[in-house]
């Protein structure tokens, strides 16, 4: 996060702010109406204190055409109230509905460019979360907290302008009397027992979370091995820990929530006294108690301003750490493109001295000081056991991640050197995870090259083994996936993924094998189809069955980040090197059997 | 349904949510309190200007009764306050461990559900929504409801008159806000809709961004997600405008009462017919009144629509538990008999007959879809049959506790779980009983001894969220180590291994070896070479058994599963 030089990024209100941009003034304009708003709900208030004067002033005349003047001036100030109010809402809505849609675009806009190692580690479901939780929180933010909360502060503030103005020694006790009142709620704040309770009670609120996901996550097992009851024993103590803490938070706050309402609801027992003592001293007693008539119906207007405050502190909290969440994400890096792209003169893949590490960590080398060619049109697979490294090496060839030393080179041409977009059109990656658009099945495939025709796509569908099955689907091919009623089977939705990339036709395809067994027929179909999509191509492939392998035009043997071996698969053999290790224990685990004599104790 | 069904309270939940309701109320019958001194007040300041004079004296003892009005105020507020928070925690305490306890009982089918873990975030977070909804938003919402109710009663005995003119805005702005509800739906439809396509659109982005990516389409995807986007951005500024204004309206609407009352009042005050202390009680009145109704109003259609809250909660603990309470015979062997089943309305299994003697091995095999998985299921009681029965050491199952099933049994699986704990207690979880040198040993014979004291801090490494740092040979070995330690009679056993490197490969057959010693073993079989030894091979397909016998038979018969075995044969060999 911390960067030498780079600004203080900026936090909360401030980085909301920023968020929203050119909508700035339109926020803006919604806090002053807001602000006007509340400031509008003290008309009735003096609307009424203006009829009381006028009628006990003329009693027992009453003039009518001057109270209805002021009971207009009161209706006025209602809606007037009502209005401001909307106009407020509706400005900071469209600013927040505007901004929220700025963002999420800029959001997605930005992770297409970032490494795409980036998705793989973070993972869809938080950047889900992080667009459809994190940032909808902004929208909440704009539209209605910061009206409010500026409102809350700017009506309070002409409020006791006015009280002020009026009598300034009435004045002064009501606003002792709001200080008193905050200074009661503050005093729950300040104090270090209150403090520990919310730590405690976050603890506890977290840990409940926790808890409540890995029992449900564990129940399977548990029940499996019948220790539903001890597990559940875990579970309910950290509810019953939340609860303890959550109460003495709670009840923590027991004399000063209720001291704050009484004090905001009673303010005019603090003008009584002093009142009282006035009256019997004045020499106009008429216009005096004009003046105290005055502060006792304004006053309770206090209590509904002063409680909003306290509401809307609260949300401030909140919509920080949710930025933070946000901006975690915006400030990867995007990978860079280059100025002047080269285009490739050949399909050769060449690994110059390459080293890799995940977090820049040194001593944490995923790939090091790797070296090797593949040549056009040939196939060179990657073996090696589970953290060896040979994943790394196919997600550098695509330029998932940019490599932390040496280069990998395209053509001999540095692949960070090539436009992404002649990137993408010469390396095809097929992964183990398929994933497969909303959409028929035709697009689905057609994606791999957007204007190929309809017979294209069915060639390819039929070199991928799956025109059969598609044939056999209600609409075809026009079949919609995730529509009711279509289910593929994971074999089914591969074999499409493989029509997507023979119909892409890249001249170099990088390839995980990464094959659960499945059932026979299935099995033989992919064969078929992977042999299609790698005819004539430059093949990087890594491999988990080494009997597939056995031809390879060269085999690299990955340990621990190192290429130990390369070679041949007879070569190799006859070294009796590591490669020969991983080939014996494979030959015995194809050969294992399971039953006869191995189940007789 | 009456309001405590649709909270999904419980007795006690009920009787704390009526008492904090009148604890409430008292706080709102207490804030009047304030507002009549002050009236009094008034009345005695007026006099001297209307002819009488000032009494000092009763202006102290009414300060005197605020001071006590204001006591009983902090009184009641620190009741109520205490009522509500007490007992809304308290009731949701309750609700999580009557969940949790409802889940425990749960068939072992419902864990298999995907969005399982959602569920249950879900749940947790509804339990703390209404949490904030039993303590904070319902008590006093409805003590608002009668407060104001009381207050209208009580004005109409001063002057029904002016009480009307105060009131008569009331079902007006209620009627508008009633009325509009439909409108209101629709908006919200709408809106809705917008949002799930939005959501839908995101989702695509976000888990397509591989393929997107790859094949150049971000433009084209990107302008799908704008155009969603930009729609939910439309209409979401027409919903909170449509809101807007029947909101609005309807406050107009209720808060022009107070105009009425004044005209109405000036008028009688002329005409000599009401008191004019009266008149400035209703006056101040107006300028309070409203307030309890706003609140209402605004939460009209939260509280119309409160059983959307309790929905979710109300679905997972109607899922009926599981029943059966006989415990297992001694023996294991087991028997399925003419089973029908289906998940949905489609039978998966169907009319199906299977034996499986005790300490024999059996082995299914077929085309994914072809009922295997399912029957080992069936087997294992992670649901009931439809049709047909199951017995095990010669008992139906339905009539055994699930747990006594589940002693009989040991699953090792291709996904296996680990806990946020240390590697020790992740395979004691076998049996909890068993003493440490016994989960060494079982972990020993399982070939985890060698990666696990490799580990920072050996079998006390606590292996983090699901053991994320280990490989998925080190978690089948893991899962191993638990099984030998449970030693339960029967293995069920699914070989579907995504592919391990090698040297693990062999490592878990070995372990796998020991485990299955003098047991008796089903077994899902992928790589039909496994399984020539067994004693019973079951070829399924679409739901039915087609073929059984022993390998050397099955290939005699040169039906299905010799089509199978060749093809497999061949693709084994297959190279690049």
């Amino acid at each position: 996060m911390s960067k030498a030089k780079a600004p203080k990024p900026k936090t909360g209100l401030a980085r909301c702010m920023e968020l929203a941009q050119d909508r700035k003034g339109l926020v803006y304009f919604s806090a002053v109406l807001s602000s006007l708003a509340a400031v509008a709900s003290f008309v009735p208030y003096i609307a009424v204190y203006l009829i009381v004067r006028e009628i006990v002033s003329g009693y027992p005349k009453v003039n009518g055409a001057e109270i209805w003047g002021y009971a207009w001036l009161a209706l006025i100030g209602i809606a007037a109230n009502i209005l401001l109010y909307f106009a407020a809402i509706f400005c900071s809505h469209i600013a927040a509905f505007g901004t929220l849609y700025e963002l999420k675009l800029k959001f997605a806009q930005h992770i297409t460019h970032i490494p795409l190692g980036y998705h793989l580690t973070i993972g869809s479901g938080r950047m889900r979360k992080i667009m459809d939780e994190n940032i909808e929180s902004v929208e909440g933010f704009i539209a209605h907290q910061f009206p409010d909360f500026v409102a809350s502060v700017t009506a309070p503030a002409v409020m006791v302008i006015l009280l002020l103005i009026a009598d300034w020694k009435f004045g002064l006790c009501t606003v002792v009397g709001i200080i008193l009142a905050f200074f009661v709620q503050f005093m729950g704040y300040g104090s270090k027992e209150m403090k520990d309770n919310m730590a405690n009670y976050q603890t506890a609120l977290e840990d409940m979370n926790n808890a409540s996901v890995e029992y449900v996550r564990g129940m399977p097992v548990v029940k499996a091995f019948g220790q539903s009851a001890g597990s559940f024993e875990k579970f309910s103590k950290s509810v019953k820990a939340y609860t303890e803490w959550v109460l003495k938070f709670s009840l923590g706050w027991q004399n000063c929530m209720p001291a704050f309402t009484t004090i905001i609801n009673n303010i005019y027992l603090l003008l009584v006294p002093f009142g009282i003592i006035r009256a019997m001293h004045t020499e106009d007693y008429r216009s005096f108690a004009m003046t105290f008539l005055f502060y006792l119906i304004f006053v309770p207007a206090a209590a509904g301003i002063l409680n909003k405050i306290m509401y809307v502190s609260e949300s401030f909290m909140q919509i920080d750490s949710n930025v933070a969440r946000m901006d975690e994400i915006l400030n990867i890096p995007v990978l860079p493109e280059t100025e002047r792209p080269v285009v490739p003169a050949s399909n050769d893949v060449t690994f110059e001295d390459v080293s890799f590490s995940y977090n820049g960590d040194a001593e944490n080398m995923a790939v090091i000081g790797v070296s090797f060619t593949a040549k056009a049109g040939t196939t060179t697979a990657i073996v090696g056991s589970s953290g060896s490294g040979k994943s790394t090496i196919a997600n550098l060839i695509s330029r998932f991640w940019d490599v932390t030393d040496g280069s990998v080179k395209i053509g001999g041409t540095d692949i960070r050197n090539i436009s992404q977009q002649e990137l993408t059109k010469r390396v095809s990656f097929v992964f183990q995870d398929i994933f497969l658009f909303k959409q028929s099945i035709f697009d689905n495939i057609r994606m791999g090259c957007p204007d190929a025709t309809k017979e294209q796509v069915i060639a390819a569908a039929k070199a991928a083994q799956c025109h059969d099955f598609i044939t056999k689907l209600p609409d075809g091919y026009d079949t919609v996936i995730g529509t009711k009623g279509v289910h593929l089977s994971g074999r089914e939705r591969q074999r499409i993924a493989i029509a997507r990339a023979i119909i892409k036709n890249s001249p170099i395809i990088v390839l995980d094998e990464a094959t659960a067994f499945s059932d026979p027929e299935n099995e033989y179909l992919i064969q078929k189809a992977f042999e299609k999509l790698m005819k004539d191509k430059t093949v990087i492939m890594i491999a988990h069955r080494l009997s597939t392998i056995k031809n390879a035009d060269k085999i690299i043997v990955m340990d621990k980040g190192h290429k130990t071996e390369e070679g041949r698969h007879s070569e190799l053999l006859a070294k009796g090197g590591r490669f020969a290790v991983l080939w014996a224990d494979y030959t015995s685990s194809m050969d294992w059997k399971l039953g006869g004599k191995a189940v007789q104790a | 349904m009456n309001l405590k069904e649709k909270l999904y309270l419980s007795d006690k939940g009920w009787n704390d949510l009526k008492k904090a309701i009148i604890a409430c109320t008292l706080t709102n019958l207490a804030m009047l309190l304030p507002f009549g001194v002050t009236v009094m007040i008034f009345g005695e300041l007026i006099r001297p200007l209307t002819g009488g004079e000032l009494d000092t004296k009763k202006l102290w003892i009414l300060w005197g009764v605020g001071l006590v009005g204001a006591l009983l105020v902090f009184i009641a507020a620190k009741n109520d306050y205490r009522k509500t928070y007490i007992a809304s925690y308290q009731e949701s305490n309750a609700t999580r461990l009557r969940i949790a306890e409802h889940l425990r009982k749960l068939p072992m089918s419902f864990f298999n559900t995907k969005d399982l873990s959602e569920l249950t975030t879900n749940m947790m977070s509804d339990c703390s929504s209404m949490e904030s909804m039993l303590s904070s938003t319902i008590p006093p919402l409805i003590a608002n409801l009668i407060t104001v109710t009381l207050t209208c009663i009580m004005l109409a005995f001063f002057d029904i008159r002016l009480a009307l003119c105060l009131f008569c805005t009331v079902p007006l702005a209620f009627g508008v806000i009633l009325l509009s509800r439909r409108k209101q739906k629709q908006l919200f439809e709408t809106q809705n809709e917008a949002r799930l396509e939005a959501g839908g659109q995101v989702q695509e982005y976000l888990e397509g961004m591989k393929i997107i990516k790859s094949c150049g389409l971000d433009g084209a995807h990107f302008k799908k997600l704008d155009n969603a986007l930009q729609r939910l951005r439309k209409t979401s500024v027409k919903v909170e405008m449509g809101v807007g204004v029947f909101m609005s309206g309807a406050s107009m609407i209720l808060q022009a009462g107070m105009g009425i009352t004044v005209f109405v009042g000036t008028m009688l005050l002329i005409n000599g017919r009401i008191e004019l202390l009266t008149l400035l009680m209703f006056l101040l009145m107006s300028t309070k009144i409203y307030g309890p109704f706003l609140a209402v109003l605004s939460q009209l259609s939260s509280l119309l629509n409160l059983s959307v809250v309790t929905s979710r909660m109300r679905t997972l603990l109607s899922t009926p538990a599981m029943g059966g309470e006989g415990e297992a015979a001694s023996g294991c062997g087991i028997s399925m008999k003419h089973v029908t089943f289906g998940y949905d309305n489609e039978d998966v299994i169907k009319d199906m007959s299977i034996d499986i003697p005790e300490g024999s091995v059996t082995a299914l095999v077929g085309a994914s879809g072809s009922g295997k998985s399912t029957v080992s299921k069936l087997l294992a009681r992670f649901w009931d049959v439809n049709d047909g029965r199951i017995s095990l050491g010669g008992k139906d199952i339905r009539t055994l506790s699930p747990d006594s099933v589940m002693k009989k049994m040991s699953f090792v699986f291709q996904d296996v779980t680990l806990f946020n704990d240390t590697v020790f207690n992740n395979i004691k979880i076998g049996s909890p009983t068993a003493t440490d040198e016994q989960v060494y040993a079982a972990a020993r014979a399982a070939y985890c001894d060698e990666f696990v004291s490799a580990l920072p801090q050996g079998y006390d490494t606590v292996l983090g969220e699901n053991g994320g740092t280990l490989s998925g040979g080190e978690r089948q070995r893991i899962s191993i180590a638990r099984a030998l330690l449970k030693n339960a009679p029967v293995i069920m056993l699914d070989e579907a291994t995504a592919s391990l490197d090698p040297e693990n490969e062999v490592l878990i057959q070995k372990a796998l070896a020991r485990l299955v010693r003098g047991k008796t073993v089903i077994m899902i079989a992928h790589r039909l070479k496994t399984v020539v030894d067994s004693d019973n091979i079951i070829v399924l397909d679409d739901g039915k058994v087609r073929e059984q016998g022993t390998h050397p038979q099955l290939m005699e018969k040169n039906g299905i599963y010799r089509k199978l075995f060749d093809i497999q044969q061949k693709s084994m060999g297959w190279g690049v």
